[in-house]
């Protein structure tokens, strides 16, 4: 159904109530998640053989098929939810259509083989709010995604969308500011700066017209949230920010956003043309005689744009570079009129605010950090996706409640937070190297017992304290196969490709910090590197422009704090302990070889020899440590060595090696 | 011997007669058919000049003015260029052939374009031959006898 | 504007609120290395060189970079703390580990004591420092530079690394490039050194010439940025008279005179044509007026006779007659040539050990002491060859101790082709009438020859006059003419000049026309006529009349009154037919 444009807040009422009158209905719905994660597994064909289903059984007018908004749990994509039952199928493959059409929807019946099981209980679940994965999550902001097409305005009105509105705008905006401030909302992007307080100083700032803008340039390698919500749920964002430029006295908005996310652009582009002819959004909104404006513009895929003054300026068609904050962008931004300038996720927790009330939403989180933190949790984990947790929840729910503990048969190592410019967190502080480490930064004493970082609540100012940061929000879990000089060196070469280059520390400090790191992992590193790497990296912080630079050292700062031993085995053994630096690591194959032939066949320059049930060998000089074969083994055959002591590995093996009966295959890495 | 036409040149004083002094200075031989009368500007030259030339039994009459623009009287050679046209259609209408009236522009540093008019103009008429006017009797009866 | 206090270095200084920390640095005398400064652009901060530490007194403290840092009431700034020097320092050196050989970098590394930077030191020449990009962006307006690409590749570019259509060669970008790493390329293959021999200016703000009257700078608006984008405006801002005005327009002015003396003078004649000796294309060929300006102490060699890779020529030629004396240029001969192409040769042969060869036609020494300095020439060893320049060509290094160029030519008198390996080539280039000799004569109701030059009334007995009355030449304007000539004929002009102001009264010419007043029948015919208006309508009698003074007897009302009213002095009607008559019979 559609209605004309909404010329007063009632109308608007009335227009929901109608919308759920006609949904009470008790219609089946099969929703297919179609964020980015389930549209890579294949969502998208599901999704057609499902409507193909449905015509083969004429059951397409009877029951609704829906494209909905990211669930999360992009691990297990693609997701299908059939309502109002709420039965939660995951990795549904195109050929399951028919089956569930037939199982579910006509007979009523679950498909066992297509629910969640359990890893540690083995028990199958039925519904998806009883995954461990979505216990532990608090769904503030990710909530309405599973639950609308993107698409529809109506789904989002009939699911209390644009209530908050009509809420502020009966408000006075010092008011909203002030509940704002209340609610200790601080920005999502990164900084973490109070909201409130920004708002009320681009409110004050002399000059017109004042703009509000939305960050969407999200280009941490990993995140993706602010993705996720811009393509399962625009309609929260725009609400936000009319709700925003009517406190901060704005009637221009901008949303600056990757063309990298062309489903996102599409989908917000949308919403902005139907609320618009709802009259929810530009002239005079719901009759109150506010107008608000948005415009979206499609960013080049820089990273730096990311940066509030590089967004300005590539906003206004000049090269994204950053220039020096010392005036605020509150009072001077965007065409040097004040610009208030927040990301998608801070955005979308203003609607949440109005309609919890300040009190209620404070009381979620820690003292300085409230409400919710989406996370995007990759890496070595087991139930990888989007999650939205409380503020103060520890790594060890995150990591082991939510995230399902580690990959493999594998320990964890150390977690990295905040992107490019965060920094590395280890979990496990038990070990003792790591406590050398610590104590040889001067973190610790030699008879104190290091915390474990596991028990970390986190929020803006632990993060920080521990020498990372909340970044948006990118979470990579890294196991004892990850090398940590390796890490740094990844990030820094990350960095030294999307620094703008404008000011010289960032541009050549970035390099110079590479080039030893490369050195390092190239095993030339000497012992005074480390005293480098500390005094440039305190020159990049002291002298870089922006917060790109400001923050580029933290990665390396952070893996020399935790995991300086890691570093002196490069430097002084000439060794990688997680076997990853190429140039220090040798690969051999130990008496644990079956002759399965496997690793024969993955190796591609031809360096391993053995005939089937014998064992196997590595040609040292054509193996070029690529690590395909150890990937590829499932006995556990394949160590990797410091470089040159394989052959010597080798030579054991052939001594000590006999045919084996039938080994268990270990499990896979 | 051949025919030598009379050719009576009216030169204005500040172009062509010094053109023509020019080409005499620096020893140019032009024929000597040509009688110059100095006038301070074409634009001083009189139909009635040209016609009494013919009369008297000048053979061609050639008018010499400065280059258009180039008038020392800023626009005398106009109104000149604008009275001999009018004056050939008199000679017409008298049975005199009006090429034999001709009009050309020399400026002061043009000894040697002078030369060539002169020289080209005095060829020509020489093909010509010599202008024949018939001594009409005036007879005033006759006269009365058209305005009647 | 509201005033606060700082402290530098421990230094009390009260600055305006808004201002940097540079400024007042400056003010106190206190020196912050710079190298992305530039007074006139928004500071820019990316070299980071000028990094200072701030602090507030109670604990807190902040590298800043003190060219964009606003001051606030309080504020402490220390530019020598070990932190800033080291920030600085490490600054440095990663600079130099890409661009090590720019002199300013150079120079602040001499200041650090930094011998070899610890990164090795790479050859580029351009530090990123953006000013090239923000003058023509912020001053010049054209906004035809950029930075390309990002991080470690950034560079500075043309859009597309095309030449840009954009770019008005203002050159603002090369003259602010701190290290030389943007050059401008004469599309003309001359190089710099030569160009700057020619005379008059070559920037937009310059004197039209040494020893000018009046002697002030001025604007050219063909090459000035601000009237080319509307950007710039340095100079306005820089002077501080307030000098500059931009709004200033071309203005006539008319001056009441009773006599003009006409000195327009001549131009050069331009060389390029004659392809045979490669002028345009061999750097070492110049002209005359070029190697002249070379000889001037105060000019751009300093009055050293160089080449254009700055070592002294080992030998040269000199060609006469480049021009002159030629039937596809000028028929005329110059008449100055011979005599300064002696004089080049005498100047060579006292500056510099060089041979110089004289390609001569003939050789005009004709006037008074020319022939003995001929002689002395001759008598200082210069090799005289009478023979035209035939051709400058390449001669491909036949030898080292040769120089590059052959000119080759016939000498008439050994009556053999002979070719001259020179380092430098002399043409004497023609004088010419200028370009607008026939414009000036027009507006001067002067007549100009063929070649251009203005024609005297008379060769012999009016040298100096024209065939306007007040009107009066002196010098080249008139023919070519060495400079006791010039002098000579100025002095007369001026005489003839000053002849008639000192009588204080026109004499007027007794031709005039005059008007019989009982013929005239009041038609008007003629008033329209005169271009001197002379001619005027007398209501009450309802004739004609003429002014004797403003006539100029040109006789055209005389020729046009239908009544014959009108008699023209000198040239009567009667005179006039009795000519006519007196030559036909």
């Amino acid at each position: 159904m559609n209605a004309t444009r909404l010329a007063s807040p009632s109308a608007l009422e009335d227009f929901r109530a109608q919308l759920i009158k006609h949904r009470q209905e008790e219609k089946t719905t099969i929703t297919v998640c179609s964020g980015t994660g389930c549209l890579a597994c294949g969502c998208e064909k599901v999704s057609a053989a499902m409507h193909e289903a449905l015509v083969a059984s004429h059951l397409d007018t009877v029951v609704e098929l829906k494209r909905t908004g990211c669930h999360g749990f992009c691990e297990r994509g693609p997701l299908v939810v059939i309502h109002p039952q709420g039965i939660f199928y995951q990795r549904v493959k195109p050929g399951d259509a028919k089956l569930i059409v037939d199982q579910t929807i006509k007979a009523g019946q679950t498909v066992h083989r297509l629910l969640y099981t359990d890893p540690q209980t083995k028990q199958t679940i039925m519904h998806e709010a009883d995954i461990p994965f979505y216990k532990k999550q608090m769904r503030l902001i990710f909530g309405k995604n599973g639950h609308m097409d993107p698409t529809s305005i109506n789904d989002y009105i009939a699911l209390g969308g644009y209530a908050q509105v009509v809420k502020a705008l009966a408000m006075k905006p010092e008011e909203i500011i002030q509940e704002i401030i209340d609610s200790g909302l601080r920005g999502r992007g990164g900084g973490g700066y109070p909201t409130g307080k920004k708002w009320a100083t681009c409110r004050k700032a002399k000059g017109s017209p004042k703009y509000v803008i939305c960050n969407a340039d999200e280009g941490d390698p990993g995140a993706f949230m602010d993705r996720s919500l811009l393509e399962g749920n625009p309609h929260s964002v725009i609400e936000g920010m009319v709700i925003g430029a009517y406190a901060i006295g704005s009637n221009e908005g901008y949303v600056y956003v990757r063309n990298e996310y062309p489903l996102a652009v599409k989908n917000l582009l949308f919403a902005i043309e139907a609320a618009g002819e709802l009259g929810l959004l530009g002239e005079n909104i719901l009759g109150s005689g506010f107008d608000f404006h948005l415009v979206v513009s499609r960013g080049g895929g820089a990273f730096v744009c990311g940066e509030s003054t590089a967004l300005m300026a590539s906003l206004e068609g000049k090269t994204g570079e950053p220039r020096a904050k010392y005036i605020h962008t509150v009072e001077s931004g965007l065409w040097e009129k004040p610009s208030n300038l927040n990301n998608v996720e801070t955005w979308a927790n203003v609607p949440v605010i109005i309609e919890m009330g300040a009190k209620a939403y404070a009381d979620i989180g820690t003292t300085n950090s409230k409400g919710t933190k989406v996370f995007a949790l990759t890496g070595k984990v087991n139930n990888t996706g989007l999650v939205e947790v409380p503020m103060g929840i520890t790594l060890r729910e995150i990591l082991y409640d939510i995230g399902g503990g580690v990959k493999g048969n594998r320990n964890f190592k150390a977690v990295q937070t905040g992107g490019p410019s965060g920094g590395t967190l280890i979990v496990e502080t038990s070990e003792r190297k790591i406590h050398d480490s610590l104590v040889a930064h001067g973190d610790l004493r030699e008879d104190e017992e290091a915390l474990s970082l596991l028990d970390l609540p986190i929020d803006f100012d632990e993060l920080t304290k521990a020498g990372s940061m909340m970044g948006s929000g990118g979470m990579i879990v890294m196991d004892e196969d990850s090398c940590m000089v390796d890490v740094a060196k990844y990030f820094l070469n990350f960095l030294q490709e999307e620094s703008c280059g404008k000011c010289l520390p960032c541009r050549e400090g970035i390099r110079k910090m590479l080039a030893i790191l490369t050195r390092i992992t190239d095993g030339q590193g000497q012992i005074s590197d480390l005293e480098e790497l500390e005094n440039l990296s305190q020159v990049i912080i002291d002298t870089s422009l922006c917060q790109l630079g400001g923050s580029a050292p933290n990665p390396v700062l952070s893996t020399i704090r935790y995991f300086r031993q890691e570093y002196l085995a490069h430097i002084l053994e000439k060794r990688c302990p997680a076997g990853l630096c190429k140039a220090l690591v040798s690969h051999a194959i130990t008496e644990n070889c079956t002759g399965c032939h496997a690793c024969l066949k993955s190796c591609p320059t031809g360096a391993i020899v053995g005939t089937p049930k014998q064992l196997y060998s590595i040609i040292q000089d054509k193996c070029i440590q690529c690590g395909a074969c150890y990937q590829i083994c499932q006995y556990d055959a394949i160590r990797r060595v410091k470089r040159g002591e394989g052959e010597a590995i080798q030579q054991r093996a052939r001594d000590l090696w006999k045919p084996a009966a039938k080994p268990e295959p270990v499990a896979a890495k | 011997m051949s025919f030598e036409p009379k050719i009576i040149g009216f030169l204005c004083n500040w172009c062509s007669y010094t053109g023509a002094d020019l080409a005499g200075t620096a020893r140019m031989k032009y024929p000597a058919n040509l009688m110059s009368i100095r006038v301070m500007c074409s634009g001083r030259v009189d139909p009635g000049f040209v016609l009494d030339a013919f009369r008297r039994g000048a053979d061609g009459v050639l008018v010499c003015g400065c280059h258009p623009g180039d008038c020392h009287y800023v626009d005398g050679n106009h109104k000149c260029m604008r009275r001999m046209p009018l004056t050939r259609r008199i000679m017409k209408g008298m049975g005199i052939d009006p090429a034999r009236l001709r009009l050309e522009w020399v400026s002061a540093s043009e000894g040697a374009r002078f030369r060539e008019i002169v020289s080209e103009f005095t060829e020509q008429l020489r093909r010509m031959g010599p202008l024949e006017l018939k001594e009409i009797e005036f007879d005033p009866a006759l006269e009365g006898a058209h305005h009647a | 504007m509201a005033k606060v206090n700082i402290k530098i270095d421990g230094h009390p200084i009260e600055v305006e609120k808004g201002s940097f920390i540079l400024e007042a640095a400056k003010a106190l005398g206190i020196s912050i290395p710079t190298l992305c400064y530039y007074p006139h652009m928004t500071p820019y901060a990316a070299c980071r060189i000028c990094a200072v530490e701030i602090r507030d007194g109670k604990g807190w403290s902040k590298i800043v970079t003190a060219c964009n840092y606003p001051v606030w009431d309080g504020m402490e700034v220390l530019t020598t703390t070990p932190r800033v020097l080291n920030a600085r320092r490490v600054n440095l050196e990663m600079l130099m580990s890409q661009c090590a050989p720019v002199p300013v970098l150079q120079e602040l590394a001499r200041e650090f004591g930094i011998d070899k930077p610890r990164w090795g030191t790479g050859e580029d020449t351009c530090i990123l420092c953006g000013l090239c990009v923000r003058i023509c962006d912020e001053v010049v307006g054209a906004h035809a530079l950029a930075f390309s690409d990002r991080g470690i590749h950034r560079r500075v570019a043309t859009p597309f690394d095309d030449t840009s259509s954009d770019c008005i060669l203002c050159g603002a970008c090369a003259s602010v490039c701190p290290t030389g790493h943007i050059t401008m390329e004469d599309i003309d293959q001359r190089t710099v050194i030569h160009r700057d021999l020619t005379l008059g200016p070559n920037a937009a703000i310059s004197l039209p010439f040494r020893q000018a009257v009046p002697n002030v700078p001025r604007i050219d608006p063909q090459r000035c940025i601000h009237f080319t984008t509307g950007g710039c405006g340095i100079c306005s801002q820089v002077c501080p008279k307030e000098c500059i005005h931009y709004d200033d327009v071309d203005t006539f002015e008319e001056i009441e005179a009773g006599a003009v003396i006409v000195a327009t003078g001549f131009d050069n004649f331009d060389p390029t044509p004659l392809k045979q000796y490669g002028y345009g294309r061999y750097a070492n060929v110049i002209t005359a007026e070029e190697f002249e300006r070379m000889n001037n102490a105060a000019g751009p060699t300093g009055g050293h006779v160089v080449l254009e890779n700055g070592q002294e020529p080992r030998s040269i030629a000199i060609i006469h007659c480049v021009g002159s004396r030629d039937e596809n240029h000028h028929s005329y001969c110059s008449r100055v040539c011979c005599m300064y192409a002696l004089k080049f040769a005498h100047l060579v042969k006292e500056k510099t050990n060089a041979e110089v060869y004289q390609l001569y036609i003939d050789l005009r020494s004709f006037g008074k002491g020319y022939e003995e300095f001929y002689q002395r020439i001759l008598d200082e060893g210069v090799n005289v060859i009478r023979g035209r320049g035939a051709e400058v060509i390449p001669s491909g290094n036949r030898r080292k101790d040769e120089g590059p160029l052959l000119v080759q030519c016939e000498d008439t008198l050994i009556g053999r082709f002979r070719e001259i390996p020179v380092d430098m080539v002399i043409l004497c280039t023609a004088l010419e009438a200028r370009r607008d000799a026939k414009e000036t004569g027009r507006k001067f109701n002067i007549s100009v020859g063929a070649d251009g030059w203005f024609i005297e009334a008379h060769p012999k007995l009016a040298p100096v006059s024209t065939s306007t009355d007040g009107i009066f030449l002196a010098g080249t304007c008139q023919g070519a003419k060495d400079i006791p000539d010039t002098v000579a004929q100025g002095g007369a002009a001026a005489a003839q000049a000053m002849k008639l102001l000192c009588l204080g009264e026109v004499l007027l010419d007794a031709a005039y026309a005059e008007i019989d007043e009982t013929y005239c029948s009041g038609c008007r015919l003629c008033n329209d006529l005169c271009a001197y208006s002379a001619l005027e309508f007398d209501e009450a009698k309802k004739v004609s009349r003429i002014n004797p003074a403003l006539c100029k007897a040109c006789g055209t009302c005389v020729a046009a009154c239908p009544a014959g009213a009108i008699t023209g002095r000198h040239f009567t009607d009667d005179q006039i037919y009795a000519q006519i008559e007196g030559m036909l019979t």
